[in-house]
């Protein structure tokens, strides 16, 4: 079993600044804004892709959290032999849609006929065998991955206040990765019939697209962003064993609040999620996970559905 | 619907259960203390197959429950003595079942996708409770020094720490638990579980307050697995916030589909072949220590073989593909001498009627007086509004404006099943019968709705839309134009006055066409019928009322001869009708 709790070591997303208590209040929660936008951005990388596949492929995918897993590990072998670890994510994200389709090929497309509860059952079973292979490639220790040294230093913010650079750098790709997906689905003819299947799926296939097509890319899509995160986050999250569980969780979570299969909606969900992990983290130490499934449960009480989608 | 195990797995089951009671003597204490260790999995599995197979709520937060019990175990041992035994059984279910309650009330209010991942996330917030706070020495688990046991009058009946007598009380209580949940299952709550299983949106539109019973299995559910709890924290005397983690409520999944969902027996199977499949891939002597090494690669490769190879389970392989007829329900209840009155039926009155979805007016302002015992048909071109109006009447749609009254009582924006018992029934546009169910058992689940099952109701139900000649048949296997039939038989037979029809020729043959205008005339007797059709010499033949809706407004209303002549309703509707 894993400990796969707030507690473990290295759970923390945000970043602990040595002497911390020693800050002022004020500048206190300004780092926990800093470290909740952050933690908010790398996991609406991996929600986007589980609500996608939830929404157009009608897959509940629980081996989601292992693509964020396999990426953080392929930080670790990547980042050596190619310098740092934008290297690494620049040849990450391709392998990673690679896999994606060898995924969709070999499990998930068994899948698009089946009921919930077998979904669920396969891709657990997917879970075991891909945290299987991590313990057998990379064992069971946490490993650390550098940050590149050009990024190693902090940034003063206010007087008594300095943060990390790569924190913000990761922060910004996260944004930028972000927006882009923002403009493929907004502008694109891809993004259109994205849009398109996730309202209304028979009806793309009975215009005589080849869903199976799209639903290949889309997975393999969501498992890339999965990974993306993995990788750009190493460097300050580390890897380690069941790192790919925790953001599974937090990922359902966001995309319960957000609704299914709404991109907006994951993305609000994110960063409502960070925010309020990082300040719980600060303020009610104890309950900084319970507060994120109160969250939760205040969201779907109040809409069933989430809060962008369709009752 | 759900059947008693047929007598070749009944013998097995009763041949396995003394085996297993031969156990403790034949094995070693190793293996005994395993086989002890599966026996309470059981019991946990078997009862998330009442939510699982039985009532279809998959709920993935199952093992909290099951920590929930195992903590209760702890939170009444004293710190050197033993506890009660029954003592602690009771706190184990009933701390189970608070929680289950809590956690119930919100998880009850989703469905499908969204319940599992809040069964989820409540799972972990159980986890979280115990791991993050100091409640039962937090993350690093706390022991049950002195294991419970049973004293009465200075003589101890029961320890837990006995090995072999504890091993008794888990397989005893799992035979208890198996036969309570096949009585319970077959019992009126079960059937009505069923029928939640199988479409809930039907259950509500015949009056069952699904919530409720949803509710009250979850509990059930989740007490039964707090006593499997507290056995479990009885075996080596620890518990650990692990025990709530999505993993294990993942296991107890694992177990109950692998076994065979719906049968009860499956979760005991699937308990088995999972532990003992585990021990063996984890055992160096058996598959060699490379394997043995790498264990979970194992498990998964052969677990997504069961799913891709098995749909239905281990237990599938062992049911007999034969049907047994089941013994007729209904029968228990005091027989009444149903006289058919003529009697006077429900008015309608719909003023200014509004559903708006964000821009799209789909009903816009409808205002109608519909008549007791009157046939009324609705008809309009695709997308006029038409089945928005009828969700709008039953309530499976809020009205964003307006009024509804059923006679002089206001039923806008009442819930499904309220307007149900209120007197108001419908049919959807694809017929959904229960498929699994024989038409006499559709019918009886519907009279128990609120009428009672009466056996001359029912009877009479199925004589006045034409099925009684069916009524032993499997409701999935006949034609579709009966089972229209038999959707208007269930509507007579819970009782309600007010049929909202939607599209109940679809389908249909001529023939039956005709039999079902038949139908509804004669049903108007006694019943108010409201019905949206596009076979429009059946509408002229059946109504008294015609409605003309076009973008969610009325274009006409009035007898079918005048709507007829209304050169705008020819234009709009009927032009096209007769140009084609």
């Amino acid at each position: 079993m894993f400990a796969l709790g707030p507690g473990c070591p290295g759970f923390n997303p945000g970043f602990a600044a040595p002497g911390m208590w020693t800050l002022s209040h004020m500048d206190l929660v300004l780092i926990q804004i800093l470290n909740g936008l952050q933690y908010g951005l790398l996991i609406f990388l991996a929600a986007s892709g589980l609500t996608l596949v939830f929404g157009i492929l009608g897959i509940i995918n629980l081996s989601h959290g292992s693509f964020y897993m396999l990426g953080a590990y392929a930080a670790l072998t990547l980042t050596e032999p190619l310098g740092d670890v934008f290297r690494a994510l620049a040849v990450g994200i391709p392998l990673a849609f690679l896999f994606g389709l060898a995924i969709e090929w070999l499990f998930i497309r068994h899948l698009y006929k089946r009921d919930h509860l077998q979904q669920v059952l396969l891709t657990f079973a997917m879970i075991l065998i891909f945290n299987e292979l991590q313990q057998t490639i990379w064992g069971s220790h946490p490993h650390s991955i550098p940050t590149p040294v050009y990024l190693t230093s902090t940034i003063r913010l206010t007087e008594t206040l300095s943060y990390p650079v790569y924190r913000l750098v990761l922060t910004a790709i996260c944004l930028a990765l972000a927006l882009a997906m923002v403009f493929v689905i907004q502008k694109t003819r891809v993004g259109r019939l994205i849009r398109a299947a996730e309202s209304n799926r028979e009806m793309v296939e009975a215009l005589g697209f080849d869903s199976q097509l799209l639903f290949r890319f889309v997975f393999a899509t969501g498992v890339a962003l999965a990974a993306a995160a993995g990788i750009i986050a190493a460097p300050v999250e580390s890897a380690y064993p069941g790192i790919g569980d925790k953001v599974l969780i937090i990922s359902f979570v966001v995309v319960v609040i957000g609704g299914i299969g709404s991109i907006r909606g994951a993305f609000v969900g994110a960063l409502l999620i960070g925010l309020a992990d990082a300040m719980g983290k600060v303020f009610l130490p104890s309950f900084a996970s319970v507060m994120i499934y109160g969250v939760m449960a205040l969201v779907l009480v109040l809409r069933p559905a989430g809060l962008f989608g369709r009752a | 619907m759900f059947r008693r195990p047929s007598l070749p797995i009944a013998v097995a089951l009763c041949i396995t259960v003394i085996a297993l009671a031969c156990v403790p003597f034949v094995l070693s204490p190793y293996a005994v203390k395993f086989t002890t260790r599966v026996l309470v999995l059981a019991i946990m599995v078997i009862s998330l197959d009442l939510l699982i197979g039985i009532t279809g709520l998959v709920s993935f937060g199952h093992a909290a429950f099951f920590a929930l019990g195992a903590y209760a175990v702890y939170f009444v041992s004293p710190e050197s003595e033993s506890a009660n035994a029954l003592v602690v059984l009771v706190a184990g279910a009933t701390l189970a079942a608070a929680g289950a309650f809590v956690i119930g009330v919100f998880a009850m209010l989703t469905r499908g996708f969204y319940f599992i991942m809040v069964t989820l996330a409540a799972g972990q917030m159980v986890f979280s409770i115990f791991y993050d706070t100091d409640i039962a020495k937090g993350s690093d688990g706390a022991y049950v020094n002195v294991k419970p046991d049973l004293t009465i009058g200075g003589s101890t009946l029961l320890d837990f720490d006995n090995r072999r007598q504890f091993f008794y009380v888990c397989l005893i209580l799992l035979a208890a638990t198996y036969l309570f949940l096949l009585w319970l299952v077959r019992s009126r709550f079960g059937r009505v579980l069923q029928g939640i299983r199988i479409n809930e949106q039907r259950m509500r539109a015949l009056g069952y307050d699904t919530y409720r019973y949803r509710l009250a299995v979850f509990v059930i559910a989740g007490a039964i697995a707090g006593i499997a709890g507290a056995l479990f924290a009885c075996i080596d005397g620890f518990v650990t916030p692990e025990l709530a983690s999505w993993r294990e409520s993942g296991l107890a999944i694992m177990m109950v589909v692998l076994g065979g969902t719906g049968t009860l027996y499956g979760a005991v199977i699937g308990a088995f072949a999972y532990s003992v499949l585990e021990e063996i891939l984890k055992s160096a002597s058996m598959v060699g220590p490379f394997v043995a090494e790498h264990w979970r690669f194992g498990m998964g490769v052969a677990l997504a073989a069961a799913v891709l190879g098995a749909p239905r389970g281990l237990a599938g392989l062992f049911q007999s593909r034969t049907w047994r007829a089941p013994a007729p329900i209904g029968t228990d209840f005091v027989h009444r001498d149903f006289a058919r009155p003529e009697r006077r039926a429900h008015t309608l009155s719909i003023r200014d009627l509004a559903r708006h979805f964000g821009g799209l007016r789909a009903v816009d302002g409808v205002s109608l007086e519909l008549q007791a015992n009157f046939v009324h048909a609705i008809i309009g071109p695709n997308g006029a509004g038409k089945t928005t109006l009828i969700n709008l009447l039953s309530g499976e749609l809020k009205p964003s404006g307006g009024k509804v009254y059923l006679d002089e009582l206001d039923i806008t924006g009442s819930p499904p099943h309220r307007i149900a018992r209120a007197g108001v029934g419908r049919s959807f546009q694809r017929t959904n019968v229960f498929g699994d169910f024989t038409v006499r058992d559709n019918c009886a689940l519907a009279a128990e709705s609120r009428a009672g099952a009466d056996r001359k109701r029912i009877a009479h139900a199925l004589d006045v839309a034409g099925l009684a000649h069916r009524d032993d048949s499997i409701a999935g296997q006949l034609s579709s134009g009966e089972q229209r039939q038999l959707e208007i038989a269930m509507l007579i037979a819970s009782g309600v006055d007010l049929l909202l029809l939607d599209e109940p020729l679809a389908g249909m043959g001529l023939e039956e066409t005709q039999r079902v205008v038949a139908l509804l005339r004669d049903l108007a007797r006694d019943h108010t019928i409201v019905l949206i059709e596009h076979d429009m010499d059946a509408v002229f033949a059946a109504a008294d009322t015609l409605t003309v809706l076009v973008q969610g407004r009325v274009l006409a209303h009035g007898a079918p001869s005048e709507v007829r002549r209304n050169p705008a309703v020819r234009e709009a509707y009927l032009g096209e009708q007769d140009a084609a």
